[in-house]
């Protein structure tokens, strides 16, 4: 197999202009190059052949927010907690909610778009840019609410900054495609700590310090990639590099009318396997709308109660394997103490590699 | 007998589990000399003394995937890939909706324990017809597929029931239907003895489900184990994906067990559904969601230790004003894990560990299906949320495995009754036997709450919940209190010890504290006794 030519937009988006489409490659082989440092196993598909035996892991989890879910002390709670600001909304996947005159959800709309891709976007066809705006958010959305003054665009407009206004793609300071690359490029490292290779997903990330513990996604991520690096693989992230939508789940879930719960969930940007955006809305000649549905006897009041049955997922390539002679690390980097299920106890530093504040472009 | 994802248990000693009760290798009087190839046995344990060929008008009866689309057409699949096979070439397409994987001790490192046995199981979950689950396997992963165990659950939308089945030899087996886990002659028998309430079980229903391959945990291989290279094992998906397919499933047999046994002016057996609200007929297994090896800061324990969280607050959404759910130190766990002597052992093979479990402080909550007729019975009409709170509310502090709330089933009729005034003939049995009782019986307690007025209840009720999750809060800071919850934890896994449903040697951790210890109760006040 040869080198990759170029990274491709994420979900086969066909947004960008050809410059776009250049710089969005650039960008995201800046950010591999940039991992790539002190992380042998993990490599650039620009740079580096992937051998023939590449094998894909996808990787996925719940898009409602663990940390919300710790912390609340009832489904109604959580639900409320998570629906009252796209901050909290840390799984990379953020929703905003549509209601009707007398507060019944009518439509929620989900997107795992990093913002990077806008950023380019918007910087190389800021038409575009403005155009998606106003079919995915409203057609009222005019130029200066996207860009500022010096014409830079603004991730947080007025139309992207809320759980009721529009959510056009993540805006939470952790919900980056620069901190997904990150976060895998730390995991890549074997670490044996004491004699003993850590594998588990707690240990792992409290041993490495990418991302945060208390998030479905980072640990489970970190421990995936991780598990291929053990096979003595190399392992990166598969063009196209993003997050995506794996599936909505609506088992125990009902319509009035007998109608597949299902077939109200449309993805509306990305192509079939890379879905980025989705929908979740009875047309209106049903004569229901989403609050008249139920999920497990109790109506759908919050976006969130959705987001319970949905999973976000990425993919990882790996090939060489048991080709690998990179070392594994024999000390820990995260921030907190580190034990395993057997005896041992490894050491502990400081570093973080989750961002909360991404490099923009 | 079971195995906790599907269904019932293995008939072959192959895979059983290192310390599951004693099980003869075939049913009894089915030696495989006798088997008759291509026919469908059927042996409901109580009823069936002797496996037996079912009747042509038997077979006609079932109305699921697996006997009409595989049995009756004389397609007898004797491994998993021939079953999923067969299944394909009748749906015309793959039917597979998720694999998932199990193993009690999945965490524990294969280079470390070799003479462990894994006793690794998929759970395999297909829609062959329609758009809903409607078939359920559960079989050995690790194994030779032709030795393993192999076990159907099979919904049938005309009986609103899953027939339970088992491959014998050559041969499957019908072991009865969910229906048959509700008659006394076949209550707790055979398969039912784990599909208590005949739905399908998931016993660790919940995040982190522990002992599931999941987004918090992944099963633990060797880098050389077979398994790796079985097709089914690259399909494996995580638990929380099953979780949500399996709180359907409970959902649809319920609903449909109420449409036939209460979908009119009647209730047939009302004392089948209302234990479902005044016993345990059966738990989940929760746990932390903290490995118990890295449990550095303050540890909040699982909430279904404190209160039946699910109907009383998440259902029925009595206000407790708590801010968040009771945490022990770290320092207080640690030491616990020594005092208490906690380690995991598997006799067969010799292993042992010391410690706790791989998430820390598992314990038996209220079963998802007991919380599910209730959630049911009251959107229905058969019970008023208040009903079921103030029967609740009896001994709340301790959701399972309670003398006091069970005592109160001797007022539940047995017989055919009114379904419109269910609970309150109920109520009033209860609170005029109340006037004879002594003040804090459970009919005493139950009559105070349901003289609370309409718009009281809840808010004193909620007040409650707040007072004592309060108390317990500040107990499980100080070293003695928390001393206390673990007695009292492991009082509660003794209980569940007791039953059929454990089956694996490491589900539970072990300590120095007998097995025949006296029984611990949680008291309102957050502080632990001897149960009344």
């Amino acid at each position: 197999m040869t080198n990759l030519d170029a990274y491709a937009p994420p979900g086969g988006l066909t947004d960008l202009s050809p410059e776009g489409r250049r710089l969005w490659s650039d960008y995201i082989a800046a950010r591999v190059d940039d991992a790539t440092s002190g992380r042998p196993q993990f490599y650039n598909l620009l740079r580096t052949e992937t051998a023939a035996d590449a094998t894909e892991a996808p990787v996925s989890w719940t898009a409602f927010p663990r940390k919300i879910k710790l912390n609340s002390i009832s489904d109604v709670q959580r639900w409320d907690r998570a629906d009252a600001g796209r901050d909290v909304q840390d799984e990379y996947c953020e929703w905003s909610i549509t209601r009707d005159e007398s507060g019944k959800i009518t439509r929620v709309t989900f997107t795992c778009e990093g913002p990077e891709y806008w950023d380019v976007l918007a910087k190389t066809s800021p038409d575009t840019a403005l155009r998606l705006y106003q079919e995915h958010i409203s057609p009222e959305v005019r130029r200066s609410d996207l860009f500022d003054p010096a014409g830079e665009y603004v991730r947080e407009n007025r139309w992207n900054n809320s759980t009721t206004h529009g959510a056009m793609h993540l805006i939470q300071a952790a919900n980056t495609l620069g901190a997904e690359i990150e976060l895998a490029a730390a995991a890549s490292n074997r670490r044996v700590i004491g004699g003993v290779e850590l594998t588990g997903e707690q240990e792992l990330i409290n041993c490495a310090g990418y991302g945060d513990p208390e998030r479905n996604s980072d640990p489970h991520i970190g421990a995936v990639v991780n598990s291929v690096a053990r096979s003595r693989a190399d392992v990166t992230l598969a063009d196209p590099v993003g997050l995506y939508f794996d599936d909505l789940a609506t088992d125990g879930w009902a319509a009035p009318d007998g109608s597949d719960p299902k077939s109200y969930w449309t993805y509306v940007r990305g192509d079939a396997n890379h879905p980025v955006r989705a929908v979740y809305e009875v047309p209106a000649d049903r004569g229901f709308a989403v609050g008249d549905l139920t999920i497990g006897g109790e109506p759908i009041e919050f976006g969130a109660q959705i987001a319970d049955f949905i999973t976000i997922k990425l993919v990882a390539v790996a090939c060489r394997f048991g080709q690998s002679t990179a070392e594994p690390e024999t000390s820990c980097i995260g921030s907190g103490p580190v034990h395993t299920f057997l005896p041992g106890r490894p050491s502990r530093a400081t570093r973080s590699t989750r961002t909360t504040a991404a490099a923009t472009v | 007998m079971s195995n906790p994802p599907v269904i019932a248990p293995p008939l072959d000693t192959e895979s059983r589990p290192a310390t599951a009760r004693p099980q003869p290798p075939e049913p009894r009087g089915f030696a495989a000399a006798a088997r008759a190839a291509n026919t469908v046995y059927r042996q409901v344990d109580g009823v069936d003394e002797l496996p037996r060929p079912m009747t042509e008008a038997e077979l006609a009866t079932l109305g699921d995937p697996m006997a009409e689309l595989l049995l009756r057409r004389g397609t007898f699949p004797t491994t998993l890939p021939a079953l999923l096979e067969g299944l394909a070439e009748v749906a015309g397409r793959d039917v597979v909706d998720g694999v998932f994987l199990i193993s009690e001790s999945g965490q524990i490192p294969p280079e470390v324990a070799p003479g462990l046995r894994r006793d690794i199981r998929f759970a395999i979950v297909c829609t062959v017809r329609g758009r809903e689950t409607d078939l359920l396997i559960s079989a050995g992963a690790n194994v030779d597929p032709a030795r393993t165990f192999l076990q159907v659950a099979a919904w049938d939308e005309r009986a609103g029931a899953f027939n339970f089945y088992m491959r014998s030899g050559t041969t499957w087996i019908w072991a009865g239907d969910s229906w048959a886990a509700l008659e006394p002659e076949t209550r707790g028998r055979g398969c039912f003895d784990s599909h208590v309430n005949g739905g399908v079980v998931m016993k660790e229903l919940k995040q982190p489900w522990i002992n599931w391959q999941s987004m918090s945990a992944s099963i633990r291989l060797a880098a050389d184990a077979p398994l790796r290279t079985d097709p089914l094992y690259q399909r494996v998906e995580g638990a929380e994906e099953l979780e949500i397919k399996m709180r359907g499933l409970v959902g649809r047999w319920t609903a449909a067990r109420l449409s036939r046994v209460a979908g009119g002016e009647a209730v047939e057996h009302p004392d089948r559904l209302l234990r479902q609200l005044l016993t345990t007929t059966t738990v989940n297994l929760t746990s932390t969601e903290t490995a118990s090896a890295a449990v550095t800061r303050d540890l909040v324990l699982p909430s279904g230790f404190w209160l039946n969280t699910d109907l009383l607050i998440n259902s029925l959404h009595l206000p407790a004003a708590h801010r968040a759910w009771p945490a022990v130190p770290a320092a207080h766990y640690l030491r616990s894990l020594t005092n208490f002597g906690f380690r995991l052992e598997d006799p067969e093979s010799g292993f042992f560990k010391s410690g706790d479990t791989f998430f820390a402080f598992l314990v038996p909550e209220v079963a998802d299906e007991d919380n599910e007729v209730v959630r049911q019975m009251v959107r229905r009409g058969l019970i008023t949320a208040r009903f079921a709170a103030c029967a609740l509310m009896v001994d709340f502090a301790n959701p399972v495995f309670s003398p006091a709330r069970a005592a109160l089933m001797r007022y539940v009729p047995t017989g055919t009754s009114p379904a419109a005034t269910l609970g309150e003939s109920i109520a009033t049995a209860i609170v005029t036997a109340a006037a004879a009782r002594p003040a804090g019986s459970p009919e005493a307690q139950f009559a105070a709450n349901w003289a609370l007025a309409e718009d009281e209840w809840k808010p004193e009720f909620g007040r409650r919940l707040t007072t004592y999750l309060d108390a317990v809060a500040d107990r499980a800071r100080t070293e003695a209190g928390f001393d206390d919850y673990v007695r009292l934890a492991e009082s509660r896994r003794l209980d569940f010890r007791d039953t059929r449903l454990h089956e694996f040697a490491l589900t539970l951790p072990v300590t120095e504290i007998a097995r025949d210890a006296a029984r611990l109760q949680m008291n309102a006040d957050g502080t632990v006794s001897t149960r009344v």
